[in-house]
C-alpha cells in the first residue's frame, strides 16, 4: 500500500509541484490549502506524513496551530515544516511544537524527498526492535543511525532530523573537524552560516538539557566543528 | 574647557566668519563718541553764546549804573567839559601797583591809548606815558636824543640860555595858576624838580620842589634818556604838559618840543584821570575771573581791575587723551595763541565798536595757549543820553566752561570708549557662542546620518527657546522622518527577499518537476539555464536577508569569556586553506587575550574582513592580520595590498548597502559585509574604521574592541 503524504500549503502552484514530485516517488499525495480543510480530512483519516507551511491563507501562524492539533491526534506522525520563513524564532517554535524537521523552501525537491524517505525509514525502524549493529557508541553517546535516535548517558535527546544528521556527521569520525559545507551536505540542506551556527547551538542546548556539563561539540574557529569525547 | 574640546573635536569649521561680522557691527558703536562730540560742540556754542550774553548784560548793567555820572568816572579836576578832545590830552592808565621810580618804565602796564608821541627835530622824539596809582600821578618821558648834553643849570639855574637838555613840566595848581618846574639832567640818578620863584624887586631864584620825585636814566641802547616822575595828584589841576628844551651847542638855536606852548610854557592839554571813587564803585561789580576796564570816550583806558582769582582749579585738562579730543573738537572756534599786542588790538577794536554807541562782544585769545577770553563792551552815556562819556569793557576767561566741557567730554569719551569695548567684547563672546552652537548643531546633524544607520534623533540645542532651538527641532523632526524612511529601506530588502521566495519556489519546483519528465536535449539546456538563473536569484535573496539574519543572530547571542588571540590565530590558520591563492600573516600576542563577547560573531566579523581583503587584492598578495592589545582595548586589523580607498568612503564603508567596487563581479554583493562588521563591533561596544596604508599601497580595516 502506498504511503500517504498530506501537503498543507496555501500556494496552489507549490502544492501541486510538490504533490507531483512526491507522486513520482510513489507516494499518495493529498493537498490542502488551509487548516480547516486539512483538519476535517485528518479527522477522517491520518496521513503517514505531513508537510505543513506556517502561513496558511488568512492565518499567518496557522501551520503552528495545525501542527499542535496534529500532534494531539498522533504522537508518532512525522511532521515537516516547509516554509518561506527562515527566522530563528520560527524554527525554534516549530520544533518545540514537535515537528520532526524545519525546512525552508530553498531546499530542492530532491533534498526534500530524501528527507521524507529518511523519515519514513525511521518510522519503519522504530516499529522494529532495535538492532545493535546500527548503534554507534561514543562515550556517553549512543546513536542509532536507523531509528535516528540519540541517547546521552542513557537519556533520550530529541533531535530534529537536520540536527540528527549534523550530530551523526560529527560523531562518525570523532576529533575530525567538519566544516559547514560538510555538515550541510550531511544534513541534505543548503543553509547559510548563521543557520548552521544556530543548529549547532540548538544541538548543544538539547544535550545540555540532559547533562549540564555537556561540552563535546567544539568550535574550531574559521574551520568548523568537531566532536570531542 | 568643554568649549575648548568641542572646538578641537569639531575642528576649524571657519569659526571666525560670523564673529568677524558681529565684531564689525559692534564697531558701529564708535558712532556714539562722534555723536557725543557733535553734541558737546553744540553745547559749547550755546554755552559760549549764553556766556557772552550774560557778560554783555552785566556790562550793560554796570554801564547803566555809570550813566551820567561823570564825577564818578573822572577826577573832579579833569572833568572833560564841552571842549573837543585835544591831542595833548593825557590819559593816565591806572596801575594796580605803585611803580618803582627808577628811570625805567618797563613795568608800566601801558597801552597805546595812554601814550603821547611828539616828534622833535631830526630823529629826536618824545614819548610821554602817564599812569596813576592811588593818589599819585606818574609820568615817564622817553626821549630820543641824538646828542646828550648835561644841563649846566646847577651852575646857573636861571640862565634861560644855558647849555644842555632841560625838561619843563607845567600844570595847573589849586590856586588857579600854573606851576612850572624844570628838570636838568646832571647825571644818572634822582633829581629834584625846581621852580623859579620871583622874589621882591624882580629877583628870581630856583627852588626845589620836595613833593615831586624824579629819576633820570639813560636808555638801554643809549640813544637818549628816560625821566620818570612821581607827582601827588593833589597838586595837579586840570591841565598838564611837558616840554623838552634841547640846546646842544653854545650859540645854536634852542630846540623845544612837547605838549607845552614853547612861548609861555603854558599847559593846554588836559589830564583826564579816573576818579578815585571809580575803583570803589566798580569793586561792587567785581566777580571772580572777570577783568573790568573803563575807558574814556577816546578809548584811553581810565582804570582796569584785574580779575580776582577763580575759586577752584580751572586749569584746562592736560594729558594725552584730552589733547586728542581737543584736536578734533576745538577746530576753528578758538583762536590759537596770539601775541600781547594782538590781544590789545582786539580789545581796542571792541572798545571802538562800543564807542560808536552799541554794546559788543568778542572772543579774544587768552594769555596762555588754548585759553580764551570772552569780552563784552558797552558805552557809558551822559545824563541826557546824547553823548558817550566812556566805555566799560568786561573780560572773562572762558577757561571755566572750556574746562567743564573738556571734563564732560573726556568723561563721555571714556564712557563711550568703555561701552564700545564692552559691546565689542560682548559681540565677540556672543558670536563665539553662536558659532559654537551652530557648529555643534551642524556637526550633530552631519554625523546623525553619517555613521549611524539608525539615526540619533536627539540633537544639541533642542531645548533652546531661540531660533537655533527651532532649527534644531526642525532638524530633529526631519531626521525622524528620515529615520523612518531608512528604517523602511533597511527592512525592505528582508521583506522583499521573503516575498520573492514564494514565486521563486514555484519556479524552482516546477523546473525540477520538468526535469524529471522525458525531455528533448534542447529542453534540457533551457531547463539547466533556467535553474542556473533561479539559483542565482536564490543567492541574491540570501544575501539580501543576511543583514537581518545577523541582527537576529546578535539578538540571540550569549556572551562568554574567550581568548581572542587564540581565536585569531586559529581563524587565520584556516583562511590559508580557504583561500589558497592568498598568503596570510598573523601577528598576535602569545599570551591569552581574554575578552567577553560572542566568539562566533567575532569569527564572522573576521570572515567578512578577510572576504573584503581577498576581494580587493590580487592573487598571491599577502593579507596581514594583526591583534594589538592595551589595557583598555584590543585592536584587530586586516591590511591588504590593493587600490586605496577613496577619501570620502572612510566612514561610509561601514554603512549598509554601501560598496566601493568598480569591477563587475558576478557574485551578488550588497555591501553588507562591512555593515555586518559594524553590527558585530557595536554589539561588543567597539568601533570600526577604514584607512589607507601609509604608502597608499592598500587599505587597512581596524576594529577596536573594549576589553
Amino acid at each position: 500500500m502506498k504511503k500517504s503524504i498530506a501537503i498543507v500549503e496555501d500556494e496552489r502552484a507549490i502544492r501541486d509541484n510538490y504533490a507531483a514530485a512526491f507522486a513520482r516517488e510513489g507516494y499518495a499525495v493529498r493537498g490542502y490549502p488551509n487548516r480547516r480543510e486539512a483538519l476535517s480530512a485528518f479527522a477522517a483519516r491520518l496521513p503517514d506524513l505531513a508537510v505543513i507551511d506556517i502561513s496558511l491563507e488568512d492565518e499567518p501562524e496557522g501551520g503552528f496551530e495545525l501542527c499542535r492539533q496534529l500532534r494531539g491526534l498522533s504522537a508518532e506522525l512525522p511532521i515537516i515544516f516547509l516554509t518561506a520563513r527562515d527566522s530563528e524564532l520560527d524554527a525554534v517554535s516549530g520544533l518545540r511544537l514537535g515537528a520532526d524537521d524545519f525546512l525552508t523552501k530553498d531546499l530542492s525537491l530532491a533534498h526534500l524527498i530524501a528527507r521524507v524517505n529518511a523519515l519514513f525509514r525511521r518510522v519503519d525502524a522504530l516499529r522494529r526492535p532495535a538492532e545493535e549493529k546500527q548503534v554507534i557508541r561514543r562515550g556517553a553517546l549512543s546513536l542509532d543511525s536507523e531509528r535516528m535516535t540519540v541517547e546521552w548517558n542513557g537519556q533520550v535527546v530529541l533531535l530534529s532530523l537536520t540536527e540528527f544528521w549534523i550530530v551523526y556527521a560529527l560523531t562518525k569520525h570523532p576529533g575530525h573537524v567538519k566544516n559547514r559545507q560538510q555538515l550541510m551536505d550531511a544534513a541534505n540542506v543548503v543553509l547559510d552560516d548563521n543557520t548552521i551556527t544556530s543548529h549547532i547551538k540548538r544541538v548543544r542546548r538539547k544535550f545540555q538539557a540532559v547533562d549540564e556539563k555537556f561540552d563535546a561539540v567544539h568550535t574550531v574557529y574559521g574551520m568548523g566543528y568537531r566532536w570531542v569525547e | 574647557m568643554g568649549r575648548l574640546t568641542d572646538l578641537l573635536n569639531y575642528g576649524p569649521i571657519s569659526p571666525f566668519r560670523l564673529r568677524t561680522k558681529l565684531l564689525l557691527l559692534a564697531l558701529t558703536t564708535l558712532a556714539l563718541p562722534w555723536a557725543g562730540c557733535q553734541y558737546a560742540r553744540e553745547m559749547e556754542t550755546v554755552l559760549r553764546e549764553s556766556e557772552q550774553q550774560s557778560l554783555l548784560a552785566v556790562t550793560t548793567t554796570i554801564a547803566g549804573s555809570l550813566k551820567g555820572r561823570q564825577e564818578l568816572l573822572f577826577r573832579a579836576d579833569s572833568l572833560p567839559g564841552g571842549e573837543a578832545s585835544n591831542p595833548r590830552d593825557l590819559t593816565p592808565v591806572v596801575l594796580s601797583g605803585a611803580p618803582l621810580i627808577d628811570g625805567r618804565a618797563d613795568e608800566w602796564d601801558t597801552d597805546a591809548r595812554n601814550l603821547i608821541r611828539v616828534a622833535g627835530p631830526g630823529t629826536d622824539s618824545l614819548r610821554l606815558l602817564a599812569a596813576t596809582h592811588e593818589r599819585w600821578l606818574y609820568l615817564a618821558l622817553l626821549v630820543r636824543d641824538n646828542r646828550l648834553v648835561f644841563d649846566a643849570s646847577e651852575l646857573a639855574p636861571l640862565d634861560r640860555d644855558t647849555l644842555g637838555d632841560r625838561i619843563w613840566l607845567a600844570f595847573d595848581d589849586k590856586r588857579g595858576g600854573q606851576q612850572r618846574l624844570f628838570f636838568g639832567g646832571t647825571g644818572v640818578g634822582a633829581l629834584r624838580g625846581r621852580y623859579i620863584e620871583t622874589l621882591e624887586y624882580g629877583r628870581e631864584q630856583a627852588l626845589e620842589e620836595p613833593r615831586i620825585e624824579a629819576v633820570w636814566q639813560r636808555t638801554r641802547n643809549d640813544d637818549g634818556y628816560v625821566l620818570e616822575i612821581g607827582i601827588p595828584l593833589s597838586m595837579v589841576g586840570q591841565h598838564l604838559g611837558v616840554l623838552i628844551d634841547d640846546r646842544d651847542r653854545r650859540g645854536a638855536a634852542r630846540v623845544s618840543y612837547g605838549t607845552l606852548d614853547p612861548s609861555d610854557l603854558r599847559a593846554t592839554g588836559r589830564l583826564i584821570a579816573a576818579s578815585p571813587d571809580l575803583g570803589e564803585h566798580l569793586r561792587q561789580f567785581s566777580q571772580p575771573g572777570v577783568e573790568l576796564t573803563v575807558a574814556s570816550a577816546t578809548g584811553a583806558i581810565l582804570t582796569r581791575m584785574d580779575a580776582p582769582a577763580l575759586p577752584g582749579d580751572y586749569t584746562r585738562f592736560r594729558g594725552f587723551l584730552p589733547r586728542m579730543y581737543r584736536l578734533f573738537l576745538d577746530g576753528d572756534v578758538i583762536p590759537r595763541s596770539v601775541t600781547q599786542a594782538e590781544r590789545e588790538r582786539a580789545a581796542q577794536s571792541l572798545t571802538e565798536r562800543a564807542v560808536k554807541g552799541a554794546p559788543a562782544t568778542a572772543l579774544i585769545a587768552g594769555r596762555y595757549e588754548n585759553s580764551v577770553t570772552v569780552a563784552a563792551a558797552a558805552p557809558i552815556f551822559s545824563a541826557d543820553g546824547k553823548h558817550i562819556i566812556g566805555v566799560i569793557q568786561l573780560a572773562q576767561t572762558a577757561d571755566r566752561w572750556l574746562t567743564l566741557r573738556d571734563r564732560a567730554l573726556t568723561r563721555l569719551l571714556n564712557l563711550t570708549l568703555f561701552a564700545t569695548l564692552f559691546a565689542v567684547g560682548a559681540a565677540f563672546w556672543f558670536a563665539g557662542r553662536m558659532t559654537l552652537r551652530i557648529t555643534r548643531l551642524g556637526h550633530a546633524s552631519e554625523t546623525a546620518l553619517g555613521r549611524e544607520g539608525n539615526l540619533s534623533r536627539v540633537l544639541p540645542e533642542s531645548n533652546a527657546k531661540d531660533e537655533l532651538g527651532d532649527l534644531s527641532r526642525s532638524f530633529s523632526s526631519l531626521l525622524g522622518r528620515l529615520d523612518e524612511y531608512t528604517g523602511y529601506l533597511r527592512t525592505l530588502a528582508g521583506k522583499l527577499a521573503h516575498e520573492i521566495r514564494t514565486p521563486l519556489t514555484i519556479i524552482r519546483s516546477s523546473l525540477e518537476n520538468l526535469e524529471s519528465e522525458a525531455n528533448s536535449d534542447n529542453a534540457r539546456i533551457y531547463i539547466a539555464r533556467a535553474r542556473e538563473g533561479s539559483e542565482r536569484l536564490g543567492a541574491i535573496l540570501t544575501a539580501m536577508g543576511a543583514a537581518t539574519k545577523v541582527e537576529e543572530a546578535i539578538a540571540h547571542s550569549e556572551r562568554q569569556r574567550f581568548d581572542l588571540a587564540a581565536l585569531v590565530r586559529a581563524a587565520v590558520g584556516a583562511y590559508g586553506t580557504a583561500f589558497p591563492e592568498r598568503r596570510f600573516t598573523c601577528e598576535a600576542p602569545a599570551e591569552p587575550v581574554m575578552l567577553t563577547g560572542a566568539p562566533d560573531l567575532i569569527v564572522q566579523l573576521l570572515d567578512k574582513l578577510i572576504d573584503n581583503a581577498v576581494d580587493f587584492s590580487a592573487d598571491g598578495a599577502t593579507i596581514a592580520v594583526s591583534l594589538r592589545v592595551d589595557d583598555e582595548s584590543a585592536e584587530l586589523s586586516v591590511a591588504n595590498p590593493g587600490p586605496p580607498l577613496p577619501d570620502e568612503t572612510a566612514t561610509r564603508l561601514f554603512e549598509s548597502l554601501w560598496q566601493s567596487r568598480s569591477e563587475a563581479d558576478r557574485r551578488p554583493h550588497f555591501g553588507l559585509g562591512l555593515y555586518i562588521v559594524r553590527l558585530i563591533t557595536e554589539f561588543h561596544g567597539g568601533s570600526a574604521r577604514a584607512a589607507n596604508l601609509p604608502d597608499a599601497s592598500g587599505a587597512v580595516f581596524t576594529v577596536r574592541l573594549p576589553r
